[in-house]
């Protein structure tokens, strides 16, 4: 450590968030002595993390734009209530840069990576470029936005090719193509998608690797060079882009290619001069070769997985590090496995009719416990689930010494969680658990998709 | 219970005036409530409007070098400046919703307030 040590602690942070992660990032702020600041829409007025923090402001209407996407408003009660930094947990404006550059400018520092590195990773194609030049392994493809000539650039690549949009996330604007007499449309497609969600309706080509794996790496960077990645999770279960289960380590990495993970991993968030904690997500195929997809500048829901593999208090960290606080943890420490760990998340939706969202009120509340069980959650009985969010209600994490005990013992929780009052995706993470794909570890990220597929053929 | 003697009891009750027929045998019992004995209907009206803050932020009566006294019991006209509050990067103004009597004056000058909190209370 070459560098001078500037560390300035936190007295009072908040949290630029709501529901369970709002919880999570206050209940490190209480074990690290540090004030919270809760912020709420008037739909939140009875949330939990309302109540257990040590100040709640009120920051706007109900709709998610006029208060927790509303930056004025966050800064401004930032300001207000004097806190010296802010927690932008997951979603909402964890990812933006314009937030990250007004809270920075309003002399406060904000819990997360740079604007310009926000900025520089969230374009899929600069964080491409960045991945290429550290020698990082990337899926073939256009190496940039695509121009007229698309279809001499998807011939170049070779079909099947996926089309993506260069500010995308969660699916939107992105479509596979397997054949040129499609690409017209799919490209027409993605675009309109892209412009729709995005405003901006720029995309670029990438091989489309068939039946990967959706493989990620944690990581975390401190101001003086040193980073540290994780075991792996896999995250492969996933519908329409959207992660259900997460499990690390992987029930098909070998330490080998652990390694190799995160080695890659670091070695592209040294390129990027990356602060904070963050996750490197690659597709990985069956041949176990894997390519680079995307780093998620933020702290993640899944984030449990692997502080119960690591034992460590990622938020803690991701605090320390905004401090100025150097990395303590060595890279042996971080990458070591100590125990297998699942997520399950739990939405108020009911699976048996297309995921379709049950805002209602919770008549009972009883979560699963016992022995390697975490249950991170907002709800409460008589909790009333507002329409306006997003629809997860509670992240059931289970550590136990092997994968088969770690199956038994998710089984068990799921079976003895009662949720009252509305439909909950419980029954669809039972469904999981007796695949037999899923059980012997055989997940690649249309799994979901063909589980679904053979309920339909059974109705 | 003799439920032929219910519906008699309502069919007959259609035909009449009544409101509530209550019936008891032994004990010799027997009390009517026509309609307009019932009592009416509680009305809430209230006289005071509230305005309350757009925005989280700071409470300003009126720019630097300028004056804008605002006392209880004076009367505002529909429209009238009741100072604004500033937020990082926007200042919100306020006006008067109706016209009528300050009755209440909750907000002070550089108070800090929270989005939806009532600041004054104006009398119709």
């Amino acid at each position: 450590m070459r560098s001078l040590v500037n560390m300035t602690p936190f007295h009072k942070v908040l949290i630029a968030n709501r529901g369970e992660i709002a919880l999570r990032v206050i209940r490190t702020l209480k074990e690290m002595n540090i004030k919270s600041v809760a912020v709420y829409s008037e739909a939140d007025r009875n949330s939990l993390h309302v109540r257990m923090a040590d100040e709640a402001i009120c920051i706007g209407a109900a709709p998610s734009s006029l208060s927790y996407l509303d930056i004025d408003a966050l800064v401004t009660a930032a300001k207000v209530t004097h806190a010296d930094a802010v927690h932008p947990g997951y979603g909402f404006l964890s990812e933006n840069a314009d937030f990250a550059k007004a809270v920075t400018q309003a002399g406060m520092v904000f819990i997360g990576p740079s604007a310009q590195a926000i900025e520089m990773l969230g374009v899929k194609s600069t964080a491409r470029e960045i991945a290429m030049k550290a020698g990082v392994p990337i899926t073939p493809g256009s190496n940039g936005i695509v121009g007229k000539n698309y279809h001499a650039v998807a011939k170049k690549i070779g079909f099947p090719i996926m089309i993506k949009a260069t500010l995308g996330g969660g699916g939107k604007g992105m479509r596979a193509c397997f054949k040129e007499e499609d690409l017209d449309l799919m490209m027409k497609t993605a675009q309109g998608e892209a412009r729709a969600n995005f405003g901006d309706d720029r995309v670029y080509f990438e091989k489309l690797v068939l039946n990967p794996r959706h493989i990620e790496v944690q990581v975390a960077a401190d101001n003086y060079g040193n980073v540290v990645a994780f075991a792996e999770r896999d995250c492969s279960m996933q519908r329409r882009h959207q992660k259900l289960v997460e499990e690390s380590p992987s029930p098909f990495v070998d330490t080998k290619t652990r390694q190799k993970l995160q080695e890659a991993a670091a070695k592209l968030i040294k390129a990027a001069k990356y602060r904070g904690v963050g996750t490197v997500e690659f597709l990985m195929a069956p041949s176990k070769e894997f390519y680079f997809m995307e780093v998620n500048t933020r702290l993640q829901v899944e984030h449990p997985v692997t502080e119960a593999v690591c034992g460590q208090d990622l938020v803690k960290m991701q605090i320390q590090i905004a401090q100025g606080e150097p990395l303590t943890l060595t890279q042996a420490e971080a990458g070591k496995v100590r125990c297998y760990a699942i997520e399950h998340r739990i939405n108020a939706e009911d699976s048996a009719h297309n995921f379709m969202p049950c805002p209602g009120t919770l008549t009972e509340w009883i979560p699963a416990g016992g022995l390697g069980v975490r249950v991170d959650s907002h709800m409460y009985s008589g909790y009333t689930i507002p329409s306006y969010y997003d629809s997860l209600i509670a992240k059931l994490i289970v550590t136990a010494p092997s994968r088969e005990k770690l199956l038994k013992r998710s089984e068990r929780c799921l079976n003895e969680f009662v949720i009252g009052g509305v439909k909950t995706t419980i029954p669809f993470h039972q469904k999981i658990l007796a695949n037999e794909d899923f059980r012997r570890g055989n997940t690649d990220t249309g799994l979901i998709e063909r589980m679904m597929k053979q309920d339909e053929g059974k109705k | 219970m003799d439920t032929k003697l219910i519906s008699d009891v309502t069919n007959w009750m259609k035909t009449t005036d009544l409101a509530e027929f209550c019936y008891e045998q032994n004990g010799n019992c027997i009390e009517i409530k026509t309609e307009e004995a019932l009592p009416e209907p509680a009305q809430y009206t209230c006289s005071l409007t509230a305005v309350t803050a757009p925005a989280v932020g700071i409470y300003h009566m009126a720019e630097k070098g300028k004056s804008l006294t605002l006392t209880e019991g004076q009367t505002v006209q529909e429209g009238d400046p009741l100072g604004w509050v500033e937020t990082v990067s926007k200042k919100h103004a306020l006006t008067a919703p109706v016209s009528g009597k300050l009755r209440k004056i909750i907000v002070q000058e550089g108070g800090v307030v929270e989005f939806g909190l009532p600041l004054f209370f104006i009398e119709k």
